[in-house]
């Protein structure tokens, strides 16, 4: 076990090699709350001259890794005394908090907003036509209306808020994981509004194809 | 084998009987034979919190040699599974236990059935306490959120520390050690049991690795007692990481109990705090503190046969 002298700076505040300027401030917050002259604890554990001691120690700690260059000249010497590797100080650690909650969309409505002009940018009335006038519309037809505009279903999800699942099961004919119709005829009504196709069409078309593969199974 | 768990704690008046009382309910309700001991000998009151206001029998009889086990001065409670063994009727001179006295009781404590012993000793650093501490497979500390808790709390580890150490220590013939330290400080009193690691340290590192590998098998646990909202949450964790960092063994916080009104209503009304209030936030506690208990079974005896040869 490390005895608390042989602790080296980054030990102490318990703190990564390559933490941030806020990390190493929260650290020495910390380690004031548990040694300082406030703390109930410091006073309980230690005597004084132990305490003035510990105190120096954090003191030194915080002024070496808050000051960029004598920072770098101490993951030197730690590096040199092979105390750390200098492979772990090369990833470097953003100076700001974790957020929250992370999300890979940015939010908002910009991405909703450029996918519709995408699909009205390209001219699908032909295809949609196509698709119409075919007797049952399965779900591959839905899956070539996609392709024509080229978006994925990550961005149909984006829209329509119908989530990746659901979509790739209509996409697929898998009726084992489809949703009761009851919710499947809204799915598919905000399909086709997404890609300005008859919604009605699409529901009945849809439903026949499905009933056939049931039959047909 | 039972689980042998000792609950001290320098302050008198932090919780230690409360706890031993209410985590015996606690873990007889989930179906574990529990055997409570009362052994702040002298200052005897664990049958009140276990609602045995007049137990008839007790560790009396086991010291003047009426009964040869035991287990036999053991008393049912009103609680299913939990057994109390009081000192309510020992002499009152109990406090001050003969020491073979003492070694019969920490052998015979350890031959006990059932499933968990809890052992609720009295305030203070006395050598009988210490030892009865160090009997246990399990030590947990209580202490409360007040300065003058901590500081005796940091006095009783100091305490229960260098006792382990000399145990260890006269072992394996390095007494002489001890008494060099002690000629050497000015005031002849080792003040804190980490010099004389230390010390052991600089003269002879292959016995010092040994001493390290025996402290560091020790265990012990922190209760942060009678904890009230407007107090550090971390503060329990931050008393375990100096331990573990300034100390050679180690040290686990096992959360806070919380204050409760009602705790001294209960013990007022001399009703069983966790029968009467069992949906508190501080029964909870109290359950969440029994897992932590049952969770590391015995699996060897805790009094090594060597140990209680000193």
């Amino acid at each position: 076990m490390h005895k608390f002298e042989d602790l080296n700076y980054y030990e102490l505040f318990e703190i990564p090699v390559n933490a941030s300027h806020f990390e190493i401030r929260q650290a020495y917050r910390n380690a004031l709350s548990i040694y300082g002259d406030d703390s109930t604890i410091g006073h309980s554990f230690f005597t004084t001259e132990e305490r003035t001691k510990i105190l120096q120690r954090i003191e030194d700690a915080f002024s070496t890794l808050i000051n960029d260059t004598e920072r770098e000249a101490y993951d030197k010497s730690l590096v040199a005394r092979k105390i750390i590797d200098s492979s772990s100080l090369a990833i470097k650690r953003k100076n700001v908090p974790t957020p929250l909650f992370s999300s890979k969309s940015r939010g908002g409505d910009a991405v909703p907003k450029k996918i519709k002009r995408a699909i009205k940018e390209r001219n699908l009335q032909g295809l949609v036509d196509e698709i119409l006038s075919s007797e049952a519309i399965s779900g591959n037809h839905l899956q070539r209306l996609r392709a024509a505009v080229g978006i994925t279903l990550d961005d149909v999800f984006e829209v329509t808020r119908i989530s990746v699942a659901t979509l790739e099961a209509i996409e697929n004919d898998h009726i084992e994981s489809l949703p009761p119709t009851v919710y499947l005829r809204n799915f598919l009504k905000a399909y086709a509004e997404l890609f300005e196709a008859d919604a009605q069409k699409i529901i009945a078309g849809y439903l026949k194809s499905i009933e056939r593969i049931r039959a047909s199974s | 084998m039972a689980h042998i768990c000792a609950i001290g704690g320098g302050k008198g008046g932090s919780g230690k009987t409360f706890i031993c009382a209410n985590l015996g309910v606690t873990l007889a309700m989930h179906g574990k034979k529990v055997i409570v001991i009362d052994l702040d000998l002298g200052a005897s009151n664990l049958h009140t919190l276990v609602g045995q206001n007049h137990p008839k029998t007790g560790l009396h009889r086991f010291l003047n040699k009426s009964v040869k086990d035991l287990s036999l001065t053991a008393e049912p409670t009103d609680i299913p599974g939990l057994f109390l063994i009081s000192s309510l009727q020992c002499s009152l001179e109990a406090a001050n236990l003969f020491y073979a006295q003492k070694q019969k009781i920490i052998r015979a404590i350890g031959q006990l059935p059932g499933d968990v012993v809890l052992l609720d000793l009295g305030a203070g650093t006395a050598y009988n306490t210490l030892d009865f501490f160090l009997a246990a497979h399990q030590g947990l500390f209580v202490l409360t959120p007040e300065p003058t808790s901590i500081q005796n709390t940091v006095q009783f580890i100091k305490a229960v520390y260098l006792r382990k150490l000399k145990h260890i220590l006269k072992q394996n013939s390095f007494t002489n050690l001890i008494k060099e330290i002690e000629d050497e400080s000015s005031d002849k009193v080792v003040s804190s049991p980490l010099d004389i690691v230390d010390r052991v340290m600089k003269s002879d590192p292959e016995r010092a690795r040994y001493l390290e590998g025996e402290l560091n098998r020790f265990t012990f646990s922190l209760i942060l007692n009678q904890h009230r909202g407007h107090i550090d949450m971390n503060l329990g964790k931050k008393i375990e990481k100096v331990c573990n960092r300034h100390f050679y063994s180690q040290f686990k916080f096992l959360g806070n109990i919380g204050y409760d009104e009602r705790v001294c209503k209960s013990i007022t009304g001399q009703k069983i705090f966790v029968v009467k209030y069992a949906y508190t936030p501080t029964a909870t506690d109290l359950k969440n503190l029994s897992t932590h208990v049952t969770a590391t079974r015995a699996k060897q005896p805790a009094v090594n046969e060597k140990y209680a040869q000193i």
